[in-house]
């Protein structure tokens, strides 16, 4: 007997007014029985809709196709008499929390069995039984049955609701917003009710949240889901690790479940739902797009084990990569290993803090990386090719180095123009005017004045947060994919450092230049950081998601010193 | 108005001793200038008795010709100075670049450098002056290029080693990272930083030659067509038993008064000057 649950093509397409809008544009899965998906997105990406169709719940005038196995029986392809008897029976919805789901003049009793009445399951004696029973199951007492909608508390209805859907035994369950309504405590222990049941019962379950925590406590694979296309599908925990569509990544860094300790960014801009293109859908929010993206959508491939991407460029371009590098110091005679084999790999648009007690190679690393000094072995990859380093420095969206001591890195005999246009100009980039007009707006970029006595000052008269912003922008004026950030904001004081760092990550998230930032600070780390990068004596001691090494400190191999750094720890 | 600011500045900033030495030096080469102006009687001929005391209308004096000692020492200024301007400019700022490329260059174009002023500092100076004066003739240019030839060794060990230094700024690596060339870090970092530097060198340089154009002159080696300060000398000098006589208190003691004014400033002006190296004290 066939045990899966097999989704293909499922299109939806609402027609409103003279016009229609695409809300789910294909999307299929495979669900195996007591497994289950979730489905992430933003509101309006589709998810509630996809869950109605699989239901067989879009009615005329709205259109939907596709093809839904229910195992190994084909179940949209029914008439609508025969999808009704499986419905609720072998496929059941637990819809979202509100008002509207329940009848306001039923006793919730009533509402519970009615079901199981009409399908003569169960007889009107027995309903009363059953239905404190069935509440028991999700959690609630059981008096519940006998009160009415309005007389419940919002939790409580959600529990009414899970225990609606699982009343009549199904094996396919749908969760829409499961938790939404729910308190943290009430939210961990529906979770835990809803496993339980899953045990018990052994459902596949499809949950659909935006709570990307919800869905890392409930599924075993997620699917992400932008303007009715699913972009990204793999293992719960492999994609909350490492994300690999920008979309999935903007998404989880909008999630303060995720990374409690960070700043927040979402992703910016809005979906262009009513448009109707031919290319990507995240085409006009993404910062890594080619006219290819315009052009054709994506198809969903497989581009490592267990994950699929709609993407033209296989997902996030590894910008910087750094492949094995050793570097020795001579000093005297002796040879002072300063890096032993370390590895990074920096993607489009993200954040990786490199921490590490000093002297573990932190700035070597990074004056490596941006070409400043030559590795004894192993190689730097920008874009995934083979590059000269140096001239990367000296082109336009290449790799650009900001040093830690804002006072040297600038000529204080040089105005602020003169310094931000230097690169520009030993490069013949643009004409003097272009050149003025670009240092004008990378300084208001960075909230400096752009006004002549300004771009006129000479960089000593300048106050250290203000120098470091100018080092930013000679950086930035550069235009580059990547910034390597060597202890940036170590000679600042604390409110110009949250200044700098505050501006840095609004930069970033608008322009998506990657960024490797080097600190020793641990709290700052975890402000900043999608990625940590744990360096200890020259070589990468931890590497992977910035929020789960430092939430579970105890685990890493670094403990000691997580928990000295942080703050709380 | 700006300049003019910076330049009262610039007066303010300087020592006693400093400001003596620009009034004296000015007032030097005013005389220089307008030697024409300042002294209506010939210096090459004679324009009166011989070895006659100061009075009217020589009023410093004549020498054993006639020629008036007043007219030969401002017209000799001219000389005195065009030597120590050109030598200074020759070899301190020729030195200085080359003391600039080997440092930032390093590796092989600074060792060839290096061995090169070892070179030039173990030759004997004078002797080997002296030799090259009387083979290439001694002519003002030639003494010029002979005197800058033997001193462009110091001022570039002094740059070379400054650009050491200077070389491990972030800045300057940070423009050399984004592609610069040597010329462009010498053009816009190195000289505007070292400039200071350069321009102390320079004026020890300029006493140095005035000095070394006097003394190749007093032994008989300047040029004979040119009256410096140095062939007054050495002509005086020559004249049998002036010191048994009063001649020596003019014919002497002018030039030589002269020779010591200029020097003296010039070195008392590179001293008060030091503070520029500091790059801070000008703004």
């Amino acid at each position: 007997m066939d045990r899966t649950i097999k989704a293909s093509c499922l299109k939806v397409q609402y027609q409103t007014g003279n016009y229609a809008v695409e809300a789910v544009r294909g999307a299929s899965f495979t669900l195996r029985e007591g497994k289950s998906l979730g489905i992430v997105g933003e509101s309006g990406s589709g998810k509630t809709s996809l869950a109605l169709a699989l239901m067989g719940l879009i009615d005329k005038p709205h259109n939907s196709s596709g093809e839904l196995m229910l195992f190994g029986e084909s179940y949209l392809g029914l008439s609508e008499v025969k999808q009704k008897h499986h419905r609720w029976s072998t496929i059941a919805m637990m819809f979202q929390n509100s008002m509207e789901v329940l009848n306001p003049v039923m006793t919730i009793g009533d509402q519970l069995t009615e079901k199981l009445k009409e399908r003569k399951t169960i007889s009107s004696g027995q309903a009363g039984r059953e239905a404190e029973r069935l509440l028991q199951l999700t959690g609630l007492e059981g008096w519940e049955a006998k009160a009415f909608p309005h007389q419940l508390s919002g939790g409580m209805r959600q529990r009414v609701l899970l225990a609606m859907a699982i009343a009549p035994k199904p094996r396919f369950l749908i969760l829409d917003e499961p938790t939404s309504s729910l308190d943290g405590l009430a939210k961990q222990d529906m979770i835990r009710t809803i496993l339980s049941l899953q045990k018990k019962m052994d459902f596949a379950m499809l949950v659909i949240s935006h709570d990307v925590k919800l869905i890392g406590g409930l599924t075993q694979e997620v699917m992400v889901m932008y303007g009715g296309h699913i972009i990204e599908k793999g293992f719960t925990d492999a994609v909350m690790e490492k994300p690999m569509h920008p979309y999935t990544r903007g998404l989880f860094n909008a999630s303060v479940e995720l990374s409690p300790h960070k700043d927040l960014w979402g992703i910016p801009g809005e979906y262009n739902g009513n448009e109707v293109h031919k290319g990507c859908a995240f085409y006009n929010r993404c910062s890594q797009r080619i006219s290819l993206c315009c052009e054709q959508t994506p198809e969903l491939k497989s581009v490592s084990i267990e994950r699929e991407i709609a993407c033209h460029q296989k997902g996030l371009i590894n910008v910087l990569r750094g492949e094995a590098i050793t570097k020795h110091y001579q000093i005297g005679n002796r040879s002072i290993p300063a890096l032993r084999k370390a590895c990074m790999n920096l993607r489009h648009g993200e954040t990786i803090a490199m921490v590490g007690p000093s002297g573990s190679g932190k700035s070597t690393f990074a004056k490596i990386l941006a070409g400043f000094i030559q590795p004894d072995e192993g190689q730097v990859l920008f874009n995934e090719k083979k590059n000269d380093l140096q001239q990367l420095a000296c082109c336009e969206g290449g790799v650009q180095l900001v040093l830690q001591d804002p006072f040297s890195a600038l000529s204080h005999r040089m105005t602020v123009e003169e310094v931000i246009s230097e690169p520009l100009k030993l490069n013949g980039i643009g004409n003097e005017l272009s050149r003025c007009k670009r240092v004008k707006e990378t300084l208001k970029a960075l909230q400096l004045d752009d006004c002549e006595a300004f771009l006129k000052r000479y960089t000593s008269s300048l106050s250290g947060g203000q120098r470091q912003r100018v080092a930013i922008a000679r950086a930035l004026v550069m235009n580059p994919k990547v910034l390597i950030a060597d202890e940036i904001t170590s000679m600042l004081d604390v409110s110009t450092q949250a200044n700098v760092l505050r501006l840095l990550k609004g930069l970033q998230n608008k322009n998506g230049f990657a960024l490797l930032f080097i600190t020793h600070d641990l709290n700052l780390a975890r402000k900043v950081a999608d990625q940590l990068l744990i360096l200890d004596r020259g070589s990468v001691a931890e590497e992977g998601s910035a929020g789960r090494i430092l939430q579970n400190s105890d685990e890493s191999q670094c403990a000691d010193m997580l928990k000295a750094g942080l703050a709380d720890g | 108005m700006k300049s003019l600011k910076k330049l009262i500045f610039f007066w303010k900033a300087r020592s006693v001793s400093g400001k003596m030495a620009i009034i004296v030096l000015v007032l030097l080469i005013t005389t220089a200038i307008f030697a024409p102006v300042l002294t209506n009687l010939p210096h090459q001929r004679s324009s009166g008795p011989a070895l006659e005391p100061p009075g009217r209308p020589h009023i410093m004096g004549t020498d054993q010709l006639g020629i008036d000692i007043w007219s030969m020492i401002a017209y000799g200024a001219r000389v005195s100075l065009a030597v120590g301007l050109g030598t200074s400019l020759l070899a301190g700022f020729g030195g200085g670049m080359v003391g600039m490329l080997s440092g930032w260059k390093g590796g092989r174009t600074d060792k060839l450098i290096q061995r090169l002023i070892d070179i030039m500092l173990a030759l004997p100076e004078l002797p080997a002056m002296i030799v090259i004066a009387a083979f290439f003739g001694s002519s003002l240019s030639n003494i010029i290029i002979v005197l800058a030839l033997f001193s462009w060794s110091r001022p570039a060990r002094i740059l070379r080693s400054a650009t050491l230094s200077l070389k491990e700024q972030p800045y300057i690596k940070m423009a050399a990272h984004y592609g610069a060339g040597t010329g462009y870090i010498i053009r816009k970092h190195l000289i505007p930083e070292l400039f200071p530097l350069l321009i102390i060198n320079m004026i020890r340089l300029s006493s140095m030659a005035i000095v070394t154009e006097a003394s190749l002159a007093f032994i008989g080696l300047g040029d004979p067509a040119s009256r410096s300060w140095g062939l007054i000398i050495h002509h005086a000098v020559n004249f049998q038993g002036i010191f048994m006589t009063s001649f020596w208190k003019w014919w002497l003691l002018f030039p030589w008064l002269f020779l010591t004014l200029l020097v003296t400033s010039l070195a008392l002006l590179g001293r008060d000057l030091e503070s520029l190296a500091d790059p801070r004290m000008l703004r």
